[in-house]
């Protein structure tokens, strides 16, 4: 069996990550979850992930700080960022500092599976994104 | 990779430049052509297409009803081909209704003011004075035509991601700068953006299929839901209403519609004056 993905996964809304890491769970990743972002830059700095998820907009320190201190520690790292504020120009922004992907929400979990299994791809790690049951908690319902 | 779309102030020269891109690309390029199969596939005729693209509506050309038609069938065509990705798109307004798509690249190719004015001017050389004057009314013309159909003033640099004056550039120097801009980080293709033009090309289907019964329709679409737009009379509200919810509930990706009616003023005060 191929290794573990490693994923952080931010967002200051407790609900996003109570919804999406079961689901990343069930396709084999390994799932921390923080929502807050000092703790957050904390772990990153210990410990290096192989995809980081992040919102973009939160109190004291922002998305497109993460994504930055994320690439400066680990180049490979794929960081995946999710708004419900998007728009072009933070979308253009985010990837022209290096963000693998831009999600806007509301998303389903699926979703989100998909856009790691092509993270999971492009590291070289390929993994399943359709293990998960649709009917078991992080399911379709969407994430907002 | 981004795709591109060009407009420019002399058509011919768009479509040079944008075939020249495409090449050096590896793109499809799509320009007017299209506009024939449009033709067919709505049974109107191609020449008044044309027209949509180049006129605005008047009493004694084509009706703000057949013109507000004729670019929804347009834009519904064009987007479809810009869903398939690897394009330059030309000639086709697409850089008036695809603001916001941040993987497409908006360029504006500014062509030298006395060639375009031989251009205009069938091939004569006039003086510098009716030079000015000629492309004045030409870009008057152009804000008006963009105003009209699409609320956005084309003639504006703020909606183009780069404009290329062919003054100074030449053709070659203009094609291997947007080669080479496709490249940036900034305008490669995200789950976001791919889902926003997704959005758009759903819309204007959903457009397409409401706009002979209903002509002000407008159509937005965030996944499967579609949130579509129109005026009616108290009265006429219900049956609106339910033709709309079915028409466009007859798409196979759209799950939920969620009309909404705006008051049509105008003719409630005409009916108030019989």
């Amino acid at each position: 069996m191929a290794e573990q993905l490693e994923i952080l996964l931010l967002d200051d809304e407790p609900i996003v990550g109570k919804r999406l890491k079961p689901a990343l769970t069930k396709i084999g990743c390994n799932v921390e979850v923080f929502e807050d972002p000092r703790q957050a830059l904390d772990r990153i700095h210990r410990k290096t992930f192989d995809i980081v998820v992040t919102d973009i907009r939160m109190d004291e320190i922002d998305g497109i700080e993460i994504l930055e201190h994320v690439l400066r520690k680990s180049p490979r790292t794929k960081v995946i960022m999710i708004t419900g504020y998007a728009m072009m120009e933070v979308a253009r922004e985010a990837m022209e500092k290096g963000a693998y992907d831009f999600i806007s929400k509301p998303f389903t979990p699926d979703d989100l599976r998909k856009v790691i299994a092509k993270a999971a791809r492009a590291l070289g790690s390929p993994i399943d994104s359709e293990t998960a049951d649709p009917a078991e908690p992080g399911g379709p319902a969407e994430t907002q | 990779m981004p795709v591109v779309t060009l407009s420019s102030d002399s058509h011919p020269l768009g479509r040079e430049i944008a075939v020249r891109a495409a090449t050096a690309l590896g793109y499809d390029c799509v320009d007017r052509e299209i506009l024939s199969a449009v033709a067919d596939r709505h049974d109107v005729p191609e020449t008044d297409l044309h027209k949509a693209l180049e006129e605005s509506p008047s009493p004694f050309g084509i009706s703000s009803k057949n013109h507000a038609r004729y670019l929804a069938y347009i834009e519904e065509a064009t987007l479809a081909v810009l869903l398939k990705d690897h394009v330059v798109c030309s000639g086709l307004a697409a850089h008036l209704y695809v603001r916001g798509i941040s993987h497409v690249l908006k360029i504006r190719i500014l062509a030298d003011p006395q060639k375009l004015a031989g251009e205009i001017s069938s091939g004569r050389t006039p003086s510098f004075e009716k030079v000015s004057a000629l492309l004045k009314r030409r870009e008057r013309f152009r804000r008006r035509w963009s105003l009209a159909a699409y609320r956005v003033d084309e003639t504006d640099p703020s909606v183009y991601d780069m404009v290329i004056s062919l003054t100074r550039i030449d053709p070659d120097e203009a094609v291997q700068t947007i080669v080479e801009t496709t490249g940036y980080r900034k305008f490669q293709p995200m789950t976001y953006s791919l889902k926003c033009l997704k959005d758009k090309a759903l819309a204007s289907r959903v457009r397409v299929a409401l706009i002979d019964r209903f002509p002000d329709v407008r159509v937005q679409a965030d996944g499967s839901s579609v949130v579509v737009q129109t005026k009616a009379l108290e009265r006429e509200k219900q049956k609106k209403t339910e033709v709309i919810k079915k028409l466009a509930g007859e798409f196979p990706e759209v799950a939920a519609v969620e009309v909404q009616i705006l008051p049509d003023i105008f003719r409630k005060a005409a009916e108030s004056f019989r």
